[in-house]
């Protein structure tokens, strides 16, 4: 139950709740903390900046069960600019709830005692992990002082007006966040997580989130006509006309400086609308940024988007390259050492690829923190195509530090140019950018299934024809050459005189007739019966030769239809010593294969041939085979199967390499440190 | 290039099908050729025919 008091500034009625440190008094915004018998006046609030929060004082809401109310609210500013809310949930259980609102995000936390010592500021690092010991290891979002500008209602801590508080924000995985608060001694620590409203159930006081609603001013500076889109949530705007930074904040424009503008060549108009992946979008603002590698500069533009369902995108645009970055909390990504090659998350691992220094060199439009020409930020990017993870860590005046990850998808330039009903075609994308999809890659994957298809009819094929090939042997004689070349092996050297020719008879008394020259060696076998039409034939030739060579010419003709297949087939083997070196050459046995022939029965011909009178060797084998197996054509069709597929991982591996020849990390090139 | 991957698996898979079960052979020092009668009833005239079908033989 409340406790009633009077506002020590007017003496209106103030409520004071079970937990309420301070209170603000709705009529003179007097600022009263609870004492033990009447509230103290500390101070007077400024006016509450128009965030355009959809909460309210009064509203009420249901947490895990619990009905509470938000009692009060206050506004910090932050060091970078701009306010964020803390609203207070007054809990029917009598806890306090806080909740935090940024940039359409919801934080809610409740107080909790650490089980353990809680780091120092000077300990934490934006980006690094926080050990709390017990109560987790967290990854530290920012570390940073906010001031108080504005409350209202009750609030369950002593604020003070004009007093700053040291924080850091830590997030974990699962939307898990926590706060500690150095405010106080020792320093307080709150745990909760990222909460979409929907959940609290929020009712009364809830206002209609707020629509993108155009606000129509003038540029301080130039008068030029400025159309602010998200007016309550603007706190810079680059003027278009004269190139003007003006500050937006409470809500009026204010001229800060006049800007060297670099040469505007983006391709959205500030204002166009669009429909990007199923979503509505609007664009607000335009930045020109650039990074100084090795002596050049390589500058990209970068359009903030705003969705009125997600908050504030960015489309990013890279010599024609193009992608759509969302932030990703920072307890969603493992941590990344400097050096560190390689991370893990979201079911990937992201392959380190630069590490730059990003600085700010044009500003058009309005932005939702107050950028500054010249701003510079270290940017971090890993790589797991079609996405990027980017890190950027940004120091604040003052000391502290935020951490920001974002995560960004390559777009094909069609789909901007149909999102935004661009005129033309788009321009062609140079080069091959950091995250862009490998189009081989795709494309291997999808012959994938046809490679391995491939590869099991081959296998079934092989099967069969091992089965049905039984090598079946038609002929096999071993043939004497000297005989066949009636050579007298007594007298090498010597040919037997073959059957004398039809010479007429010499007169006797004349000269001598002239011995009679060997016949050509020739074979001829008996019939062979060939059953089977389907199957290849196979004339093996195996002589013991060396250092010489024996060829034999055949023929397999069909004893009635005079078909013949007519072969050539010759064993040699040369060997010897060449400087210390022995080495050989050929074989003994040769084999020559024949198409299948029509059933029937043939007549195997074969003349054999040599160097010289006499044949190297005395005798060889020959031998007549059907249906044997040969590897070649398997070998072949394996061959053909593979040689696309090939060709593919080629052409994926070389646009890797082209893509990885841009990197600080190449896989080939020296890096300092880190680890996998 | 999915096009020509069916290219090439069509004349990898042709040549082994016919090959293994037609019992086409493509490669190899071979020639079919039909003998006429006359040269299959002529002592000698195989000499000659394959002679002149590129079979230069005898010693």
């Amino acid at each position: 139950m409340s406790a009633l008091a009077s506002c020590p500034s007017c003496a209106a009625p103030l409520s004071f709740r079970p937990g309420t440190m301070v209170a603000v008094c709705p009529y003179c915004k007097a600022l009263a903390a609870r004492r033990d018998r009447d509230p103290e006046l500390i101070g007077k609030v400024a006016d509450l900046v128009d965030t355009g929060s959809p909460l309210a004082l009064g509203a009420t809401g249901r947490y895990t069960g619990r009905s509470f109310t938000l009692a009060g609210r206050v506004q910090l500013k932050h060091p970078l600019g701009g306010v964020w809310d803390e609203w207070y949930l007054a809990l029917d259980d009598g806890r306090w709830g806080w909740l935090a609102e940024a940039q359409g995000r919801f934080y809610l936390t409740f107080t909790q005692a650490p089980h353990g010592p809680l780091p120092a500021p000077a300990d934490l690092q934006p980006g690094g992990l926080a050990d709390l010991g017990p109560d987790g290891l967290w990854t530290v979002g920012e570390v940073s002082e906010a001031a108080f500008h504005s409350a209202e209602g009750e609030i369950p801590w002593a604020v003070e007006p004009g007093a700053t508080y040291r924080y850091a924000d830590l997030s974990g995985r699962n939307g898990a966040f926590a706060t500690l608060d150095y405010g106080e001694d020792p320093p307080l620590f709150f745990l909760g997580r990222e909460i979409p409203l929907a959940d609290l159930g929020i009712q009364g006081g809830t206002r209609k989130p707020p629509k993108v609603g155009t606000q129509s001013l003038n540029c301080p500076k130039c008068g030029g006509p400025l159309a602010l889109r998200a007016p309550d949530q603007t706190l810079r705007v680059g003027c278009p006309s004269c190139g003007s930074l003006l500050s937006a904040e409470g809500g009026k424009l204010a001229f800060l400086k006049s800007l060297q503008q670099p040469r505007q060549d983006v391709v959205i108009p500030l204002g166009a609308e669009g429909t990007l992946r199923g979503e509505p979008v609007i664009c607000i603002g335009q930045l020109r940024r650039s990074c100084h590698v090795e002596g050049t500069d390589y500058p990209w533009n970068e359009y903030l988007l705003l969705d009125s369902r997600h908050g504030f995108q960015w489309l990013v645009q890279s010599d024609g390259h193009w992608s759509l970055a969302v932030a990703v909390a920072p307890g969603e990504v493992p941590q990344a050492r400097d050096g560190q090659k390689n991370l893990w998350t979201q079911g990937h691992t992201w392959r380190r690829f630069q590490d730059v220094e990003a600085v700010v060199e044009g500003v058009w439009g309005e932005f939702y923190w107050t950028v500054e020409q010249g701003e510079r930020v270290e940017v971090t990017e890993f790589v797991a195509p079609p996405r990027s993870l980017t890190r950027e860590r940004q120091a604040h005046q003052g000391g502290g530090g935020e951490v920001n990850w974002s995560l960004s998808t390559y777009l094909e330039p069609e789909e901007v140019w149909q999102a935004f009903k661009l005129v033309g075609a788009p321009p062609a994308p140079v080069g091959i950018t950091s995250f862009q999809p490998n189009p081989h890659k795709a494309a291997l994957a999808k012959s994938a299934l046809w490679l391995v298809g491939a590869l099991g009819l081959l296998l079934l094929l092989v099967m069969a024809e091992s089965i049905t090939h039984r090598n079946t042997e038609l002929f096999h004689r071993q043939l004497n050459l000297y005989d066949l070349a009636r050579i007298q092996p007594e007298a090498p050297g010597t040919a037997r005189q073959g059957i004398p020719t039809r010479r007429p008879q010499a007169p006797s008394g004349s000269v001598m007739p002239a011995p009679a020259e060997p016949q050509e060696p020739v074979f001829f076998s008996d019939p062979i019966e060939i059953k089977e039409g389907h199957r290849n034939l196979a004339v093996t030739l195996s002589a013991p030769v060396n250092n010489s060579w024996i060829g034999l010419e055949g023929a397999l003709v069909s004893e009635t239809t005079g078909v013949a297949e007519l072969f050539l087939v010759e064993s040699s083997w040369y060997h010897g010593v060449d400087g210390g070196e022995s080495w050989s050459e050929g074989g003994q046995a040769q084999t020559v294969f024949l198409s299948a022939v029509p059933p029937g029965s043939y007549v195997l011909r074969l003349a054999p041939q040599w160097d010289g009178k006499v044949p190297p060797v005395r005798t060889i084998d020959v031998r007549l085979r059907q249906g044997v197996m040969r590897w070649l054509y398997p070998g072949l069709a394996l061959l053909a199967i593979l040689l696309v597929p090939l060709l593919m991982v080629f052409r994926m591996v070389a646009f890797e390499s082209r893509r990885w020849q841009e990197s600080m990390y190449a896989p080939n090139a020296g890096s300092s440190g880190g680890d996998d | 290039m999915r096009i020509l991957y069916l290219l090439f698996l069509g004349g990898g898979f042709s040549l082994m099908v016919a090959n293994g079960f037609l019992g086409r052979e493509f490669f190899g020092n071979r020639r079919r050729a039909d003998l006429p009668p006359s040269v299959r009833q002529t002592p000698g005239a195989y000499r000659t025919f394959l002679h002149n079908n590129g079979f230069h033989g005898g010693k």
